[in-house]
């Protein structure tokens, strides 16, 4: 017959070939990879296992998710939401010609102190409804220009803000075009309170995204102006409010960071904020708040991780029981050969 | 599934049919599956190469070729263990159902999570970006880990090997400046939301997988789950007949 001897799957089991000649054997070399007989770990799901399992989850889940929690109760926070009030009465029906206009646009707020707040407090402005998300505002910018001043020519990427007057923008894009341009003043018992703007950026931001030798060239000098003006004076590297606005946020409603005050605050002091209200929102009826907030380790005032890991973790308690429960009541013995399907029903399938 | 073998002798019919058929057919099933999961819960986020290939590719590769549900010796002795494909156990209508129906609620956990967190934040698009593609690399790197019953050396390279992978691609990617969205990891590291809001989606995404799993194997535990018990826990060829 045939004198070959193919690769008989030799697991163990060897044909024993001493009685045949030396013959051209094709064989292949046994490993124990191309056997698949390597030492191998293989779980199986014993009760033991889930219910170690539940319990370790809500064992880690619970604890972390009170602290969490309190963390996030530790937070204090103002929030002043003004782009509605700041609007004087006699413009409130037409609110896009009152902020296009020449109209004073100063506003005057008062926040009251609830908790004490430990410095630093940080100042934010928060937009509604305003997506810096969307695909084309986010591509509409030159990160070669705000780079190097060699490249200020660079503005393919940020139409329709790429030049004017023949002469291209630097910072061009709409990105930095929309720069917003609220400005706040605070006051404390008469006496003003400082915010501190330096280092509100990311500080990789300033040291390698935006060059400390790029001016600001042909900024805001079409017909409309987006938001706020550049000192041309000063080097794209310390206009830390053009950094951290062109870090695109990633959801609609957003915060940035405004600048800290280094001082704490007690409860019920009341705050003056002379603002003025500048930007326009109200062509895309979005929202204008001021933010006045402590952090934790954690961030913000936040409590969604916190009932989160506590319910997961609740949860999975509640299960590891259960299945304490089902395991003492219904055992199942594990290999035990009456459950398989032909000893379980003898006339078979 | 391919099905054109050619052997020498009909001696050797038993073992392609019970011990390699029935792998076969197992991990192929399984892969199907598999796939359609991995692929899908992709779908809410940017098509991005590096996942398909070098993110996810290599544990699926590595599982598919080594996993085993049974040993040999096993499958040789009791052939009736081979109605587990006959009856379409291993993928089968109901089953991808179930996968679709998991792997939309994996998708949602994964997508709403990090929004729930960072809402009202001032978090950045590329933050989130970054959150999201980490997060899904271990979610289905995590899932595949679940379901592997033979774990070899290999196995654990491929699959923590691959984690492992897509966070050094990750810091070396946000280390160069041109890039948009240089530093980003090195920013979200430090903080610990970020690492909570992790293994949150991690566990809250797999919770209702690993609850039916055991669910199944203690009240309709299939021939299969029987078989490895004995093989495993008792360390025994099972004596499976009655």
């Amino acid at each position: 017959m045939s004198s070959y001897t193919p690769s008989s799957s030799a697991g163990g089991v060897g044909s024993a070939d001493s009685a045949a000649p030396r013959r051209n054997s094709k064989r292949p070399k046994y490993s124990k990879f191309t056997q698949q007989e390597l030492p191998a770990c293989k779980p199986i799901l014993t009760p033991r296992w889930v219910i170690s399992a539940f319990m370790l989850v809500s064992i880690v889940f619970i604890p972390i998710g009170v602290v969490s929690l309190l963390a996030s109760r530790d937070v204090v926070e103002i929030i002043d939401r003004y782009e509605t009030e700041c609007v004087p009465q006699n413009f409130r029906n037409n609110r896009v010609s009152f902020i296009q206009s020449d109209a004073n646009k100063t506003c005057t707020r008062r926040l009251t102190v609830t908790k004490h707040m430990k410095q630093p407090i940080y100042v934010y402005y928060q937009l509604d409804n305003f997506y810096q998300n969307h695909r084309r505002y986010v591509k509409s910018r030159s990160d070669s220009q705000l780079r190097d001043n060699s490249s200020w020519n660079d503005v393919s990427s940020c139409k329709p803000e790429d030049d004017s007057n023949g002469l291209p923008i630097v910072p061009c894009g709409l990105i930095a075009w929309s720069l917003f341009n609220d400005t706040y003043n605070f006051s404390l018992n008469n006496q003003q309170l400082a915010v501190n703007k330096r280092e509100i950026s990311w500080k990789s931001d300033r040291d390698h995204k935006f060059g400390n030798d790029v001016l600001p060239r042909n900024f805001q000098n079409g017909t409309l102006k987006g938001g706020k003006s550049l000192d041309p004076t000063v080097p794209l590297s310390q206009q830390e409010d053009l950094i951290v606005w062109m870090r695109t946020a990633a959801l609609p409603t957003f915060r940035k960071l405004y600048g800290k005050i280094e001082r704490d605050l007690q409860p019920n002091e009341v705050i003056h904020v002379t603002l003025e209200n500048n930007y326009n929102t109200y062509s895309f009826n979005g929202k204008k708040k001021l933010v006045l907030s402590t952090t934790s380790w954690l961030g913000g005032k936040n409590d969604f991780l916190g009932i989160a890991y506590l319910t997961i973790g609740g949860l999975c308690f509640f299960l590891a029981l259960s299945f304490t429960v089902v395991y003492l009541v219904k055992p199942r013995r594990l290999g035990d050969p009456s459950y398989l399907s032909w000893n379980r029903n003898p006339g078979g399938h | 599934m391919a099905s054109d073998f050619a052997m020498g002798q009909f001696q050797f019919l038993k073992r392609l049919l019970l011990v390699h058929g029935h792998w076969n057919y197992q991990r192929v099933g399984y892969l199907v599956l598999y796939n359609f999961y991995r692929n899908a819960v992709f779908v809410l986020m940017l098509f991005c190469v590096f996942y398909s290939v070098i993110y996810t590719s290599v544990p699926t590769i590595v599982v598919g070729v080594l996993d085993k549900d049974l040993s040999h010796k096993t499958l040789l002795k009791y052939p009736k263990l081979y109605g587990a494909g006959h009856r379409h156990e291993a993928y089968n209508l109901q089953l991808f159902w179930i996968t679709m129906i998991d792997t939309l609620w994996q998708s949602l956990v994964l997508f709403y999570i990090p929004l729930f967190t960072y809402k009202e934040s001032s978090i950045d698009i590329w933050s989130m970006g970054s959150l999201w593609t980490i997060t899904v690399v271990i979610l289905v790197n995590i899932h595949l880990a679940m379901d592997i019953r033979r774990w070899v050396f290999i196995t654990h390279a491929a699959v923590w090997g691959s984690i492992m992978i897509t966070y050094a691609c990750m810091v070396v990617l946000d280390s160069i400046p041109i890039f948009p969205n240089y530093w980003t990891i090195y920013h979200l590291a430090k903080s610990p939301t970020y690492w909570l809001t992790i293994s949150l989606i991690i566990i809250m995404a797999l919770l209702p997988r690993f609850l039916l799993k055991v669910i199944h194997q203690i009240f309709w535990p299939s021939d299969i789950q029987i078989a490895r018990e004995a093989e495993i826990l008792r360390k025994v060829t099972p004596n499976l007949r009655s």
